[in-house]
């Protein structure tokens, strides 16, 4: 981990292993701007020549690719080392190519095509492991939550949310300054499984509740709606 | 190699023939054999009506030796007294035969002459110290044997080669339909479904499967015209979203714009991309469904408790249309069944009642046991499906409303997604249509066997 002269901050390295030039391409530029450095590997081969030439925080590894496959990156990989985090990020998306890809060792699965904002919450996921943030109250500019109490505070005043809502706004708080999309929050706070599954406007409806209860009678706007991509919880419009 | 003719006609002429042939050379044998017995039983009288006539001659004129000499050239005979031989005519001379034991008189029998002819000989006493030997040729009973086999040989291939150009025509005919049937079934091909076999007599075998083969003809049309229609239909859902995104797009190019105008031209494409993506979901999973490749994990679920938690994920649907979303459910019901894909036909069901009933409406989702199934009903006071569209309802991308404009929802395939969701959990799904207006949709899963 290198660390910045001047901040505290580490700077975290990470290795896309991707042989879709423009997707590459499009994934370093938007990590960077999350202020990660990217590595780019465009096939297996080079893939593997970074990996044992340096250390990264985190790998982003595609499973078909020219040259090595991906499973075979990994099972390298996992041999001398166990501790490197490694997102499969692949268009196979059976549930025996995850079963396959997770007993490897990768330690999370992305299916493409994917929205950027996941793949961003699922690397800082990645990222915040075994650090145990178990934190007991969540919250951004005047808006406060507590997570024992259950009770959620705007202006130092309570405001009453269902259960639904609440796990909604909890999950935008911990997610906070950064976009969320409706598939995240279908699997994460509907627990929906299946993709299929037309969740969508269940979703905007919530949206559209909270933002009655917590954004409506208060300034700043908290609660954004990123059109095309999904809801953002931030003391700045996007 | 083993010799197989590979058309059928050859294949019967061929057997048809050889049977035949057996049966023919069979009977000829029979013919030959009883005639053959019969001829040499004639000779044998023959032979002893002579030999009678020559024992009695000797007999009664022993001295008389001479006149044999004249009467009886045309005989075959020897006379011998004691160990001589008293008298023997010139043919018995020539033949070469010789007297057999007269101690041992018995039936006549063939004896061939060392020059090789046979004849057929009785040797017997004639009187006292008189024994007679007499010899009559086979040759005749030779000759007609001969003249039937010659017949038989030059009969049976003629015959036979006329038994299998009759065989062979028939056969022909009788398969002909076989042919008629292979030339039309040539010309069927994708392009071609509509064209059947032809029938000549539905009762008779041919006809039976020519009946069998169009049926399936009709299925594989069914089939084929169902796919032809899902391909126009999909490509039309995957265009309309292509078709906003490269216009849009392509506008923004040409236009001078601030960053937040483009991001919301991006957040536009983004839009559609996302309603592709959707589609393609969808489509993924059917398609798969189809394949049987989907895994389903099937356990003992509580229905009670999917369908409350369905309806409440729900409800602000229906609240947001102040419709009165209202749900019967004792619980628990168990079922046997995968949770996911059951919670997606529900949904699924749930999404299309609310979309389709009007603001201020009623949906009334009930739970209840019926014999041995458990049912879940989604009934709704909305205009219901005319029921020239019931029949269709669960086919991929179909929709009432055919103006396809996308108004009140999806791409229509809602409600086929349901009804796989909840036939790969061994039930199934029915639509009913009240008389109040109005519909119900009813999964039906059959109960836990204990």
């Amino acid at each position: 981990m290198l660390y910045s002269i001047g901040t505290e901050s580490p700077i975290l390295n990470i290795l896309v292993i991707e042989d879709e030039k423009k997707v590459a391409l499009a994934i370093k530029k938007g990590l960077e701007s999350e202020h990660y450095e990217v590595e780019l590997a465009l096939t297996g081969e080079e893939g593997f020549f970074q990996l044992s030439s340096r250390p990264f925080d985190l790998v982003i590894l595609d499973l078909m690719l020219p040259g090595r496959d991906g499973t075979e990156i990994l099972r390298t990989l996992r041999k001398k080392d166990k501790g490197t985090p490694v997102l499969i990020l692949t268009a196979k998306d059976t549930l025996e190519d995850k079963i396959l890809g997770l007993d490897l060792g990768a330690d999370d699965y992305l299916v493409k095509p994917f929205a950027f904002p996941e793949l961003t919450a699922r690397i800082r996921a990645l990222l915040r492991r075994g650090r145990g943030d178990q934190a007991a109250k969540l919250g951004l500019a005047d808006l406060e939550m507590d997570l024992v109490k259950r009770t959620v505070l705007r202006a130092r005043q309570a405001i009453p949310l269902t259960a639904k809502e609440f796990e909604l706004l909890e999950y935008l708080l911990r997610n906070s300054g950064h976009v969320v999309t409706r598939d995240m929050l279908a699997r994460d706070v509907w627990k929906e499984t299946l993709r299929a599954t037309p969740l969508d406007n269940v979703i905007d409806v919530h949206i559209g509740r909270l933002r009655r209860k917590v954004d409506d009678p208060f300034s700043p706007k908290l609660l954004h709606t990123v059109r095309g991509v999904g809801f953002i919880l931030s003391e700045t419009a996007p | 190699m083993r010799l197989r003719p590979s058309s059928v006609r050859v294949r019967l002429t061929l057997w048809y023939t050889v049977i035949l042939a057996g049966i023919v050379l069979a009977l000829f044998l029979a013919v030959f054999f009883s005639v053959r017995a019969s001829l040499i039983r004639q000779l044998d009288r023959e032979v002893e009506s002579e030999f009678q006539a020559v024992a009695q001659s000797l007999a009664e004129e022993p001295n008389e030796l001479s006149e044999f000499e004249s009467e009886g050239a045309g005989q075959t005979f020897q006379a011998m007294k004691g160990n001589e031989v008293l008298f023997e005519t010139p043919a018995f001379k020539t033949s070469g035969l010789r007297m057999a034991d007269p101690a041992t008189p018995a039936a006549a029998r063939t004896i061939k002459s060392p020059a090789g002819t046979r004849f057929r000989l009785k040797t017997g006493p004639a009187g006292p110290d008189l024994a007679l030997t007499l010899a009559v040729t086979e040759e005749p009973v030779h000759s007609v044997l001969r003249t039937l086999l010659v017949i038989f040989m030059l009969a049976l291939p003629a015959g036979l080669a006329l038994a299998a150009l009759g065989g062979s025509i028939m056969a022909g005919r009788l398969l002909r339909p076989v042919d008629l049937m292979a030339a039309r079934a040539e010309k069927i091909s994708a392009e071609n479904l509509s064209s059947r076999l032809p029938v000549e007599d539905a009762r008779d075998e041919f006809g039976r499967m020519a009946s069998v083969i169009n049926r399936m003809l009709s299925r594989i049309e069914e089939g084929f015209e169902r796919l032809r229609r899902f391909t126009a239909d999909a490509s039309h859902e995957l265009r309309t979203p292509l078709t906003v995104i490269q216009s849009v797009g392509e506008v923004a190019l040409q236009e001078n714009l601030d960053a937040a105008a483009y991001r919301d031209r991006i957040g536009s494409m983004l839009e559609d991309v996302a309603r592709l993506s959707r589609l393609v979901d969808s489509l993924l999973t059917l398609t798969r469904a189809d394949a049987g490749a989907l895994a389903l994990r099937r356990k003992k679920i509580d229905a009670a408790q999917l369908v409350s938690q369905a309806v409440e994920d729900m409800r602000p649907l229906a609240e947001e249309k102040r419709q009165d979303l209202s749900l019967s459910a004792e619980g628990p019901a168990p079922v046997q069944a995968d949770e996911a894909t059951l919670r997606l036909a529900l949904v699924n069901l749930l999404d299309n009642a609310i979309k389709y009933t009007p603001a201020s409406g009623t949906i009334a989702v009930k739970l209840r046991a019926r014999d041995n199934e458990t049912l879940i009903e989604v009934t709704d006071n909305g205009p219901g499906i005319p029921a020239e569209h019931a029949g269709r309802i669960f086919d991929r991308f179909y929709r009432v409303d055919q103006s396809r404009t996308g108004q009140a929802g999806g791409a229509g395939l809602g409600l086929a997604i349901a009804k796989w969701a909840v036939e790969a959990n061994g039930g199934r799904i029915e639509l009913e249509n009240r008389e109040a207006g109005g519909s119900t949709f009813r999964l039906v899963l059959p109960h836990i066997l204990e």
